[in-house]
């Protein structure tokens, strides 16, 4: 089972989207889809421990998620995933004191060596 | 505590059978779900009286979880199919009767090319039975 509190923050970052930075439906919904697969990968551990998961979110993506995206498209899902953790951390600052920001700058880059499974 | 209901076939829509495998892993409100799959909350409950599985905590809110729901949704699906029946070798379908039935005093001809007519009687009514085949004394039907 997934943390329904993960879960609540992610609804809650896809609403600050709509209502603050105007995205449309369309935007909204990819991101959606693409912060499923944080949520995946976080399982029952809250998010704000996620720098101390075992692995990391792009061999998590490469392991299991994302066959048969395109890097573009892989390169978007991390971009995504990225603006939520910023936001989160700006929101919620106390209880995600522990992630780095440095760390979730890091998040995008897809590591070198990496295939991209198309 | 698990709850299951009538469990009558629901109206499922297309957008809905697209959207459930989307469901997460996790324990979803009733207003969560029906947001995720576009559709009112009423129609959601509707589903919950009609078998879709949830559960209810001590304080009596009802929890759905997400892979289950989704396991619902196939099934309805799979349940609105009706099973078929296809010919077989000498038999036909009955206008009459509005049944299938085996082909008494058949009788082939040629159309054109590898259609052939087959003819017969149907042994309940005795009315006449016609089918077309491919290439003659095969049991295919030209499929579409």
């Amino acid at each position: 089972m997934l943390d329904r509190q993960n879960y609540l923050k992610v609804k809650l970052f896809l609403k600050y989207s709509r209502l603050v930075h105007g995205r449309s439906s369309l935007q909204i919904s990819n991101d959606y889809e693409h912060l499923k697969s944080l949520l995946l990968w976080a399982g029952s551990q809250p998010l704000s421990s996620a720098h101390a998961f075992n692995t990391s979110l792009t061999d998590f993506l490469f392991q299991n998620v994302e066959k048969g995206l395109d890097q573009a498209e892989l390169q978007s899902l991390l971009n995504t995933n990225q603006r939520f953790l910023l936001w989160v951390k700006a929101m919620f600052p106390v209880e995600f004191q522990n992630i780095r920001l440095s760390w979730i700058i890091k998040i995008s880059a897809i590591s070198e060596g990496k295939e991209v499974i198309i | 505590m698990s709850e299951n209901q009538n469990s009558s076939n629901c109206r499922i829509s297309r957008n809905v059978l697209i959207k459930a495998p989307g469901l997460l892993p996790m324990l979803y409100t009733p207003r969560e779900i029906a947001e995720d799959l576009g559709v009112p909350e009423t129609t959601l409950r509707d589903w919950l009286n009609h078998g879709a599985p949830h559960s209810r905590d001590e304080s009596n809110h009802i929890w759905i979880d997400g892979k289950q729901f989704a396991a619902w949704v196939d099934n309805q699906r799979n349940a609105k199919k009706k099973p078929t029946h296809p010919l077989q070798a000498g038999e036909g379908f009955c206008m009459r009767c509005n049944a299938i039935v085996k082909i008494q005093n058949s009788e082939i001809r040629p159309v054109k090319g590898h259609l052939s007519h087959l003819k017969g009687k149907c042994p309940i009514c005795g009315g006449i039975v016609n089918r077309g085949i491919w290439n003659a004394g095969s049991s295919e039907l030209p499929q579409g």
